[in-house]
C-alpha cells in the first residue's frame, strides 16, 4: 500500500510533490503551543481544579502512556511506514507477560528485562515482514489480531494478578513528585529527538522516509531501518504495558481500549506528515499532551464520553485537513 | 487482469473457501444441515455489506476507516426512530439515507481537499463513535418489547435457507457488481484507483468517483448497522468495534488490492464466506472468543505471505524492483 | 492565407516552476486546418505550453482564445469541453483497465451503460486507424507494449472528436511503420479541417506533415516558418542557434588506462550482446531514443538491472553488483534519469542530500559529525557551483538545474571510479546545463570515467569524447565524437541503415 497510498498523498491534481516547508513543523509547534496555553488559560479561568498540581499530574500521567507509544509510532511514520496498528495489542500482551513473570516470582529486574526483550522481538518480527515487502498496514493489523488472540489465550481472559507490590512504584510512584511514567515519557522524548537529529541511524531514517527509492539508490539499508524502527516501537509498547500492569497490579486481555487510535491521533494532531521524511518525535509528544489536556478539560466540565470522543474526532479531522491545506499552499 | 486471469484468480479463492468449508463440515454436523448453513449465511450479512462498502473505497485507491463507527451510529439512529414511533422499514430507509449523505460528504471533502482518506477517516472514526454515544445517551437502545414482533419478518426463511437478510446481501452484491462492471461511473472508480493522475489527465473528474465510492461505503455500512440492530432488537453505541478489521480481512482475502484499481465484487463475497466459515467453525467448535481473533490474524498473515511470494517472484523476473523503475 | 481566422491564439503566456521560468510570455497562433510543428530542445517550453492547453497546468499569466473567445482551461475535462484533445509525453493509460475502457474514459459518453461489446464496437474504428486493428479491445492495457500504449493514446485522441488536437512526441516509442500510420492519420485530420499541434524531435516528421513550424528556445517562441521551401540546414541552424560553441567545454585529448571493459553483455533492454571499453578521463555518450537500450548498459553496470550474460570488469576486477549498495562499494556511482523519483530527497536540506551516500564518512561513533558534514557539503557544492547560501534549503525548492547538480554532486563523496548518468540535463535550463557539462568535464580530467545515456543528440555530440549509438536494443556504431556528424547520429538512432557495423565495435 505504500506505493499506492503514498502516491495518493500528492494533492489530486497538483504537480508532483515538491518540498513541504519546515513551516509545517513550525506551524504544528505553534498550533500545539498556542493550543496548550489556551487550554491552560481557559481551563484555569473556568474550572477551579484545573490548574492544580494534582490535576496536572493526572493529565501528565494519562498523556504518558499514549505518549510513550506515540514516540515509537512517530519513528514509524517518519520512516515512511505509515502506522503500526498493533500498538494496543502488543501493549496488552507485554502487560500479560510481565504480570506472569512477576506472579511467578522472577523478580522485578528479570521480569522487566524479559518483557522488554519480548516486546522488542515482537516489533522486530513485524519489521522483518515489512522489510521483505509486506504492507505495513496489513502486517501490523495481522500481528495485532495475533497478539490479541495470544493474550487472551495466556490470560484465559481472566485477570493475571502480579501478586506482589514490588512493581508498584513503576505504576504509581512519584519520584520527585512526578509520576514514573512521566519521567519515562519525557526522557524517551528527549532521547528519541536526539537520536533522530544527531545519530547516523536517525539520519538514515529521515532519508528513507523522505524518499525510499533515493535512499536505496544512495546505498542505505532500507529494510534494516524498518526492522529497527519497529523494534523500538515494540519496546515502547512494552513500556506502556508494563506501566499499566504495574499501576493496576494486574493484567487482563482488555487492559487497554482504543489505545492505537489515541496514539495515531496524537501523531496526527502533532502534525507529523504521513508521507514521512519530516517531523520530530516532540510533535507526537506534544500531540499526546494536548489531547490529554483537552480530555481532562472536558472531563472537568462534565462532558459525557460521547461528547469527548466527538470533540477529539473533530479535532483530528480538522487538524489533518488544516495541515494538508497548508502543505498544498506551500507547494 | 483480463477475464481469463480474473476467472482463474477467483476460482482459486473459491477453492480455498470450499476447502475451509469442507474441513469444518467434517468436524461439525451443523455445517451439513440446512439450518446451520442458513445461520452461516445470516451471520455474514453484517460483515459482508460493510466489506463491500470498504472494498469499493479500496478499489478507488482510498480507505474508509469510519465504517464501523458509522454502522454503530446508524444502528442507534434506526432504533431511536423506531422508538419514536416510526415503523421498521421507513426507519431503516431514513437512517440509511443519512448514512449515504454522510458518506457522500466525506467523499466530497476528501476529493476536494485531496487529503489522504486514511488520515481523514481516522478523525471521522473517532468523531462518529462519539456521536453514537451522544444520540444513544451512552446506553444501549432497545426496541420496545411490544413492537419487537414487527421484526419477526426478518427471521422468515425461504427454502429454509435464505432469510430476508441473506437475500438482501446477495441482492446488494449483485446490483453493486452490475454497477461497478457495467456503468461508466463504476469504471471511473476503477480508474481513480488504478491511476489517479492518468485518470485525471484522461479527463475524468475525480470528484464524482470519490463521492460515489464513499457514499456507497457509507450507505452499506449504514445498512449493515441498521439491519443488524433491528434484527437484534437493540443497538449499542460501542458496538461493531471489530467490524472494520473483519471487513478489511474479507476484502483482502477476496483479492482487493490495496493499491487500488483491482478487485471484484464476487471476490469480496468469496473472501467474506471464507472468513465466515473459518470463524464460525472455530466458534462452533466451542473454542473461546479470542481464538477467532487468532484465526483472523492467521488469515491475514496468509494473505501477506501470498502477496510477498508473488512480489518476490515477479521481482526476480525483472531487476527493476530495486529502484522501482519501469522496464527499460 | 493570412486572413484565415486563428482557431487558437495564445498571448503573453507565462509559467514558472519555482524559480525556473518555463514560459516567458509566449505568443502563439494556430490556424484552422493546419499542422503546426513545435520544435525545440528539452526544457525550451514546448511541453509546458502543451500541458497548459491540456488543462494539466495553470499559467501564471497570459490569455488563451479559442475561436476568438477566451477559454478557461483549468482542468483536463474543461479542455476537452473546449474542444482540445491531447496526447502528452507521459502516458496516461490506466493499466488495470481494458484498452476500450481507456479509450472511452473521460470522453463524452452518451450511454452510461458500458458493456465490453458496446465499447469494443465504439473503439474498433479508432484502433484500426492507428494500426491496432488486431488488438482485442478487451485486453488489459497493462499488457500492452509501450508502443502499443502510445497508439492507444492516439486512438483515444481520435475518439474525442476535438477541433484542436495536440500531440506531444507521439512517436517516441514507435517503429517506422507505426510512425507512418500516425502521420497519415494526422494529415487526414488536417484535411478534414481539424487543427493540430505536433511536438517532435524528429525533423523528418516536420517536413513530412507540417504546414508551419514554431521553434521554442528558453521559454520563448519564434515566428512560425512555413515548411514549404524550408531546407533542413536552415531549420537546424534556426534550431541550434549559435550557442552550440559556448555550451560545451573542450574535449579531452588523451586518456588513461582502461577503467571499464564490458564484454558480450546481455541485459534487459538489449537485443544483442554489447562490448565496450572506457578509459580514465574519457566521457562516453550513449545516444538513443526511448527503448533503444542505451540506458540498459548504464543500468547493468550500476546494479539496477543485472545482466544475464557477459562480463563487466572495473579496473580489472570482475564487477557483479547484486544491488546498489554493492555497486557503490565497488566505486560505481549511478544517477538515474528521474531525480524526483530517486535522485534527491526533496524535503531534506542540501547538506543532507549531498552527504547521503557517504553517511559513513561523516559519522563518528554513531553520531553525525556536524563539522565533517559541513565540510563535505561545502566542498561538493563549491565544485558544482551551487550557491553556498542554499545549503540549508530544502532540495525540492531549488531550480531544476541546482537539483540536478545535487543529484550528481552527491556522488563525489564516495570517490567513485566511474560515474553513470541517465539524461544528465533533463529539465535543466541552459545556463545550468553549461555548468554541468563543465563540471563533468572537470571530473573526467581528474581521472573519473563517465558514461552518460541521453536522448538529446546534441548533448551527446557536444559533451562526449566517444559516442555509441543505439537502436532497438543494439549498438549501431561506436565512434569518436569528432568523427560523427549530427545528421548521421540522428539517422543512427531513428532509422539506421547498417546495423551489423556497430556490433564489431570495441
Amino acid at each position: 500500500m505504500i506505493a499506492g497510498l503514498l502516491g495518493r498523498l500528492a494533492p489530486a491534481g497538483g504537480p508532483a510533490t515538491e518540498a513541504q516547508a519546515p513551516a509545517r513543523r513550525r506551524l504544528a509547534f505553534l498550533f500545539m503551543g498556542i493550543g496548550i496555553v489556551a487550554l491552560l488559560v481557559i481551563g484555569g479561568l473556568t474550572t477551579p481544579s484545573f490548574l492544580t498540581l494534582e490535576n496536572l499530574l493526572v493529565v501528565i500521567r494519562a498523556a504518558s502512556i499514549t505518549g510513550i507509544i506515540a514516540i515509537g509510532m512517530s519513528y514509524i511514520t517518519i520512516s515512511g511506514n505509515l502506522f503500526a496498528l498493533s500498538a494496543e495489542e502488543l501493549a496488552i500482551l507485554a502487560a500479560c507477560v510481565f504480570a506472569f513473570l512477576m506472579r511467578d516470582d522472577y523478580g522485578l529486574a528479570v521480569s522487566l528485562i524479559a518483557t522488554l526483550i519480548f516486546a522488542a522481538g515482537s516489533g522486530a518480527i513485524q519489521g522483518g515482514v515489512i522489510s521483505l515487502g509486506g504492507d505495513p498496514i496489513i502486517t501490523t493489523l495481522a500481528f495485532g489480531a495475533l497478539f490479541r488472540g495470544i493474550a487472551s489465550l495466556v490470560s484465559d481472559n481472566k485477570n493475571i494478578l502480579l501478586g506482589t507490590k514490588a512493581a508498584e512504584w513503576l505504576g504509581t510512584g512519584r519520584p520527585l513528585g512526578v509520576p514514573t511514567q512521566s519521567w519515562a515519557f519525557v526522557i524517551l522524548t528527549l532521547v528519541a529527538w536526539f537520536v533522530l537529529q544527531r545519530t547516523r541511524f536517525g539520519r538514515q531514517l529521515l532519508l528513507i522516509g523522505a524518499n525510499r527509492p533515493a535512499a536505496r539508490a544512495s546505498g542505505l539499508r532500507v529494510g534494516q531501518a524498518s526492522i529497527v524502527a519497529m523494534t523500538l516501537f515494540g519496546v515502547c509498547c512494552g513500556m506502556a504495558g508494563i506501566s499499566a500492569a504495574a499501576q493496576f497490579g494486574l493484567a487482563v486481555a482488555n487492559l487497554f481500549s482504543g489505545l492505537t487510535i489515541d496514539v495515531v491521533a496524537a501523531v496526527l494532531v502533532g502534525g507529523i506528515p504521513l508521507k514521512g521524511g519530516q517531523g520530530s518525535p516532540v510533535q507526537a509528544a506534544l500531540g499526546a499532551v494536548f489531547i490529554a489536556l483537552l480530555q481532562n478539560f472536558m472531563l472537568l466540565h462534565s462532558f459525557t464520553t460521547g461528547w469527548r470522543m466527538f470533540v477529539i474526532g473533530s479535532l483530528v479531522a480538522l487538524a489533518t485537513i488544516g495541515f494538508h491545506l497548508l502543505q498544498k499552499r506551500q507547494a | 487482469m483480463n477475464s481469463r486471469e480474473t476467472f482463474t484468480d477467483l476460482a482459486i479463492r473459491a477453492a480455498l473457501m470450499v476447502a475451509v468449508y469442507v474441513v469444518f463440515a467434517a468436524m461439525l454436523p451443523s455445517y451439513h444441515t440446512v439450518r446451520g448453513a442458513a445461520a452461516l449465511l445470516d451471520g455474514g450479512v453484517l460483515i459482508g455489506l460493510t466489506a463491500l462498502g470498504i472494498g469499493i473505497t479500496m478499489i478507488a485507491g482510498e480507505f474508509d476507516l469510519s465504517v464501523g463507527s458509522l454502522a454503530a451510529v446508524i444502528g442507534v439512529l434506526t432504533v431511536n426512530l423506531i422508538i419514536a414511533g416510526m415503523s421498521i422499514i421507513p426507519a431503516i430507509a431514513i437512517a440509511v439515507a443519512v448514512a449515504c449523505a454522510f458518506g457522500a460528504l466525506q467523499g466530497f471533502v476528501i476529493a476536494v481537499t485531496g487529503i489522504n482518506s486514511l488520515v481523514f477517516t481516522i478523525g471521522t472514526l473517532i468523531g462518529l463513535r462519539g456521536f453514537a454515544m451522544i444520540i444513544s445517551n451512552e446506553n444501549s437502545v432497545t426496541i420496545p418489547i411490544p413492537r419487537l414482533g414487527e421484526t419477526d419478518f426478518l427471521a422468515q426463511r425461504v427454502f429454509g435457507l435464505l432469510s430476508p437478510l441473506s437475500i438482501l446481501l446477495f441482492a446488494v452484491f449483485f446490483v453493486t457488481h452490475l454497477f461497478l462492471r457495467y456503468t461508466v461511473w463504476g469504471r471511473e472508480i476503477f480508474a481513480t484507483g488504478g491511476g489517479r493522475a492518468e485518470a485525471r489527465a484522461a479527463g475524468v473528474s475525480i470528484i464524482r468517483p470519490m463521492v460515489i465510492s464513499f457514499a456507497l461505503s457509507g450507505t452499506l455500512a449504514g445498512l449493515a448497522g441498521a439491519v443488524s440492530s433491528v434484527r437484534l432488537g437493540s443497538a449499542t453505541p460501542l458496538g461493531f468495534d471489530t467490524l472494520l478489521l473483519s471487513a478489511v480481512t474479507a476484502c483482502l482475502i477476496g483479492g482487493i488490492a490495496l493499491e487500488g484499481g483491482k478487485g471484484t465484487v464476487l471476490g469480496i463475497l468469496i473472501g467474506l464466506f471464507t472468513m465466515r466459515f473459518l470463524v464460525g467453525g472455530v466458534a462452533s467448535l466451542g473454542a473461546p472468543y479470542w481464538l477467532q481473533s487468532l484465526a483472523i490474524g492467521a488469515l491475514l498473515i496468509f494473505v501477506l505471505i501470498v502477496q510477498l511470494s508473488s512480489t518476490l517472484i515477479r521481482d526476480r523476473a525483472t531487476g527493476s524492483a530495486l529502484l522501482e523503475l519501469a522496464p527499460p | 492565407m493570412d486572413d484565415d481566422p486563428l482557431v487558437l491564439r495564445v498571448s503573453g503566456l507565462t509559467k514558472s516552476y519555482g524559480s525556473v521560468a518555463a514560459l516567458k510570455g509566449v505568443e502563439f497562433g494556430l490556424r484552422r486546418g493546419e499542422v503546426m510543428a513545435l520544435l525545440g530542445e528539452n526544457g525550451a517550453g514546448k511541453s509546458t505550453l502543451v500541458k497548459i492547453l491540456a488543462g494539466l497546468e495553470h499559467p501564471d499569466a497570459g490569455q488563451i482564445e479559442i475561436d476568438g473567445r477566451p477559454a478557461r482551461l483549468r482542468s483536463p475535462s474543461q479542455s476537452l469541453q473546449a474542444g482540445v484533445a491531447y496526447v502528452t509525453q507521459e502516458l496516461s493509460i490506466i493499466s488495470a483497465l481494458s484498452v476500450a475502457e481507456n479509450i472511452c474514459l473521460g470522453g463524452r459518453s452518451q450511454n452510461p451503460i458500458w458493456t465490453a461489446s458496446s465499447l469494443a464496437q465504439r473503439v474498433k474504428p479508432y484502433l484500426e486507424l492507428v494500426g491496432l486493428g488486431d488488438v482485442d479491445p478487451a485486453t488489459t492495457a497493462g499488457k500492452l507494449s509501450v508502443a502499443q500504449r502510445q497508439l492507444v493514446e492516439i486512438a483515444r485522441l481520435l475518439s474525442r472528436d476535438a477541433k484542436i488536437l495536440i500531440l506531444d512526441e507521439p512517436t517516441a516509442a514507435l517503429s517506422d511503420v507505426e510512425i507512418g500510420k500516425v502521420t497519415s492519420v494526422v494529415t487526414k485530420l488536417a484535411k478534414e479541417g481539424r487543427s493540430i499541434i505536433y511536438v517532435t524531435h524528429r525533423l523528418g516528421e516536420v517536413f513530412e506533415i507540417g504546414d508551419r513550424v514554431t521553434i521554442f528556445r528558453n521559454g520563448v517562441s519564434f515566428e512560425p516558418i512555413a515548411v514549404k521551401g524550408l531546407s533542413v540546414d536552415t531549420l537546424i541552424e534556426r534550431l541550434l542557434g549559435r550557442r552550440l560553441e559556448q555550451m560545451f567545454p573542450a574535449r579531452a585529448s588523451k586518456f588513461g588506462e582502461v577503467v571499464l571493459s564490458i564484454h558480450d553483455l546481455v541485459a534487459p533492454g538489449l537485443s544483442h550482446p554489447v562490448s565496450l571499453e572506457l578509459r580514465a578521463g574519457e566521457i562516453l555518450g550513449l545516444a538513443g531514443q526511448l527503448g533503444s537500450g542505451a540506458n540498459a548498459i548504464v543500468r547493468a553496470v550500476a546494479g539496477v538491472a543485472p545482466p544475464t550474460a557477459g562480463s563487466i570488469r572495473l579496473r580489472g576486477q570482475r564487477l557483479n553488483p547484486r544491488d546498489m549498495r554493492d555497486a557503490i562499494r565497488s566505486g560505481v556511482a549511478y544517477c538515474s534519469d528521474d531525480r524526483k523519483r530517486d535522485g534527491i530527497f526533496a524535503v531534506r536540506k542540501l547538506t543532507e542530500n549531498l552527504t547521503a551516500p557517504s553517511i559513513d564518512k561523516i559519522t563518528v561513533a554513531g553520531l553525525i559529525n556536524r563539522r565533517r558534514e559541513s565540510e563535505m557539503s561545502r566542498r561538493l557544492a563549491e565544485f558544482f557551483e551551487i550557491n553556498l547560501s542554499r545549503l540549508g534549503s530544502q532540495a525540492g525548492k531549488l531550480s531544476g538545474g541546482n537539483q540536478q547538480k545535487v543529484a550528481l554532486g552527491k556522488w563525489l563523496g564516495i570517490e567513485p571510479s566511474i560515474l553513470l548518468v541517465e539524461e544528465p540535463t533533463r529539465g535543466v535550463d541552459v545556463g545550468a546545463r553549461a555548468e554541468i557539462y563543465r563540471h563533468l568535464r572537470k571530473l573526467a580530467d581528474q581521472g573519473l570515467a563517465i558514461i552518460f545515456a541521453s536522448s538529446d543528440n546534441q548533448e551527446v555530440l557536444g559533451l562526449a569524447d566517444t559516442v555509441a549509438t543505439f537502436f532497438r536494443g543494439q549498438i549501431v556504431r561506436v565512434s569518436p565524437a569528432t568523427q560523427m556528424e549530427h545528421s548521421s547520429l540522428l539517422r543512427d538512432v531513428t532509422h539506421p541503415e547498417n546495423l551489423a557495423a556497430g556490433r564489431e565495435a570495441a
